[in-house]
């Protein structure tokens, strides 16, 4: 039987108050550190990359405008004006398509502190994470209130039930980031396959159309899709300005959790071995 | 009181894979808390203590697991098997850079390993100025690390992990890098740290820094525990191992044997005290030589240290002796060396028979000498000396004339 890779449990340090009192503040301090590191290095640092946090998602916006309204003079979606409706939805896809690219090579990035240094790896995804979902909800804000000003009917109450459910979906993307980062450190195509696969996935979420518009033998498969639901209580919120909340909404927030919980539980398995493979 | 680190059965295993397939499979077994088919065992079996006010030297030679083992006590990495205590913080300076971002200022540098080590916004502001002023590099401190020389990477994070005052620092070959001025600065700062009661863990190939700043040593070898206790000790023995190591090629130790016909050939070895020596006493050299022709041959005698250094080799001859005759082809010799001021080491006796005339050389016997002793002198003897003139003492006391005798 050959000897097992599974780490011991060593007991380290003791179980003192100060002592994990500390740790507490240590992680705060780290992630702190780590959060400003993304911010500013990726985006603020400098002016390209600022630029590019908001042009590529406008651009997309402006292109699939052009696209389904003059080329393919599609109608309007369920009443409502094409714009808005794909706007709401497609800014928080981009963003969680970006969180989760940046995400898994994140682990990569730090190799040299993983192999020098104890720290808790899993912070280095959260500060990832956090900070893409941080500046795209800023950028969210901002397109709302231009679309607005352009004239669009924008229920700007929505952002009652828009903020709960960006952080629903901030919960299940650190989930699927953590285990996807993690997995990325043994097998480097993760993030190569991801790009394709976030494509289709796109195509296959009520983003771009209305669900209502897909064939009834495929409605349940499309709507079984998480990100396909918090979309579309974006919309009511936003679109509708409708706010009340449902079991559905329950549900979410427990998907939510799990994906959360599936992924960490991924990524504390895995975490141990970076050192030997980052 | 309890031991501020204790290891017990500590074992690290990494897994041998080459494919992209093999590295698939191993995440599903991680994930099911398997282990991989097959393994390579860096370590195992390490087991010390290291309590308060010690301070303990690892040695071992390249891929013997030491930095394995110090990334284990630092948390780096999870032991395979075994326990792991440690009580009170971990200052580890492993390798150059320690932590430190190529791309990001020193400034940005010391709040990061500061932020790593635990510190909290309050405590980095303030230490930082009195880092920049350790670590003394200038207006650089404000430059990317990416442009500074390794020497000034290394006083940074030696600046950084010193200033935040470890319970337990560790250290590993970072000393052999820095000038001159560095690692007095260095290696006079652990002085202090230990003198104040700290707790020291350092990996070194300089057996001169591990026998001056550790009380014991633990050498590593194949990632097991080969030898650990008093420094002088366990120092010596790494040091003769690597002597015999080189002088492997040589002349394979041939054990006393019958005369061939006709061949001066030494029949018997024996030394007084057998095996072990302290340095400066007495040892003596006895045996027997067969002659051919009934004819006292000359006996050569040498002292060579493990690793084929010639100390000493003397010859009946030169002092204008003679083999004592025990019989018709027999001869007897016995050489004494009253005070033996060889240093401590591993050594080698050997003894040759030769003609008559001295001229050719027949015979080769060898056997191993030991010899003890606890001094951190260099060399291979020991050489009488007096520290004259007016000097004090290392501790300012008045000075008290001569030398250690």
């Amino acid at each position: 039987m050959p000897p097992s890779l599974r780490p011991v449990l060593s007991q380290r340090g003791n179980a003192d108050e100060a002592h994990t009192k500390a740790s507490l503040a240590r992680h705060r301090a780290l992630f702190a550190n780590f959060f400003h590191r993304e911010l500013f290095s990726r985006y603020l640092g400098s002016i390209s990359g600022l630029a590019w946090a908001f042009v590529h998602p406008l651009a997309l916006l402006a292109v699939y405008h052009f696209v389904f309204t003059t080329i393919f003079r599609a109608g309007s979606m369920d009443g409502k004006s094409f714009l808005l409706f794909v706007a709401v939805a497609l800014w928080p896809w981009l963003a969680a398509q970006e969180a989760l690219q940046r995400a898994t090579v994140s682990i990569a990035s730090y190799a040299g502190l993983i192999r020098k240094v104890a720290f808790r790896h899993e912070l280095v995804v959260y500060a990832s994470v956090a900070a893409t979902l941080a500046l795209q909800f800023a950028g969210y804000l901002v397109v709302l209130v231009v679309l607005a000003l352009f004239g669009e009917p924008v229920h700007f109450e929505g952002l009652l039930l828009a903020v709960p459910l960006w952080l629903v979906l901030a919960i299940a993307v650190t989930g699927l980031a953590l285990a996807l980062a993690a997995l990325q450190v043994f097998v480097k195509d993760v993030e190569h396959i991801l790009m394709p696969v976030l494509m289709i996935l796109m195509y296959l979420t009520p983003i771009l159309y209305p669900l209502s518009l897909v064939p009834d033998s495929m409605k349940p498969w499309v709507a079984a899709n998480p990100f396909g639901y918090l979309v579309g209580r974006l919309r009511d919120a936003l679109l509708d300005g409708r706010l009340g909340l449902a079991w559905s909404d329950a549900l979410a927030v427990v998907v939510a959790l799990a994906m959360f919980a599936a992924g960490r539980w991924v990524f504390l398995r895995l975490s141990p071995h970076f050192e030997d493979f980052v | 009181m309890s031991a501020l680190l204790h290891l017990s059965g500590v074992g690290k295993d990494y897994a041998k894979l080459d494919a992209n397939a093999g590295r698939l499979r191993l995440v599903f077994d991680l994930l099911r808390g398997r282990g991989a088919p097959q393994v390579f065992q860096a370590l195992d079996e390490v087991s010390f203590d290291l309590a308060a006010g010690e301070s303990l030297g690892i040695i071992g030679e390249n891929g013997a697991g030491k930095s394995t083992l110090l990334k284990i006590v630092a948390g780096v990495i999870t032991p395979t098997r075994g326990v792991v205590e440690s009580r009170g913080r971990v200052g580890a300076l492993l390798e150059l850079g320690s932590g430190f971002h190529p791309e990001y200022s020193g400034i940005a540098n010391i709040d990061l390993a500061a932020a790593l080590l635990g510190l909290t916004r309050a405590e980095i502001a303030a230490k930082r100025d009195e880092i920049i002023a350790f670590a003394d590099i200038g207006e650089h401190i404000y430059d990317p690390i990416k442009h500074y020389s390794s020497g000034m990477v290394v006083r940074l994070g030696f600046a950084v992990a010193t200033a935040l005052t470890p319970d337990i620092l560790i250290t590993d070959e970072v000393l052999a890098v820095g000038d001159e001025s560095f690692q007095k600065k260095c290696v006079a700062w652990m002085e202090r740290y230990l003198v104040g009661g700290g707790t020291l863990l350092l990996c070194s190939h300089s057996m001169y820094h591990i026998q001056k700043l550790c009380r014991a040593a633990l050498w590593l070898k194949d990632g097991r525990v080969e030898r650990y206790g008093a420094a002088a000790e366990v120092s010596q023995a790494y040091l003769a191992y690597h002597e015999e190591k080189s002088a492997g090629a040589k002349q394979p130790i041939a054990a006393p044997r019958a005369a061939a016909a006709g061949v001066y050939a030494v029949q018997s070895l024996s030394l007084d005290p057998p095996a072990t020596v302290p340095s400066g006493g007495a040892l003596t050299i006895a045996g027997e030589v067969f002659s051919p022709d009934g004819r006292p041959p000359v006996v050569l005698l040498g002292l060579i240290r493990a690793d084929g250094t010639p100390v000493y080799g003397v010859a009946t001859d030169m002092d204008g002796v003679a083999p004592r005759r025990t019989g018709a082809h027999r001869f007897a010799f016995s050489l004494t060396f009253p005070r033996l001021p060889l240093l401590p080491g591993k050594y080698l006796v050997r003894a040759h028979a030769l003609d008559p005339e001295g001229v050719r050389l027949f015979d080769n016997v060898e056997m191993p000498l030991l010899i003890e002793g606890a001094t951190r002198e260099m060399g291979l003897v020991r050489i009488d000396h007096d520290w004259s003139g007016r000097m004090p003492d290392s501790d300012g006391g008045p000075p008290d004339g001569a030398g250690p005798a």
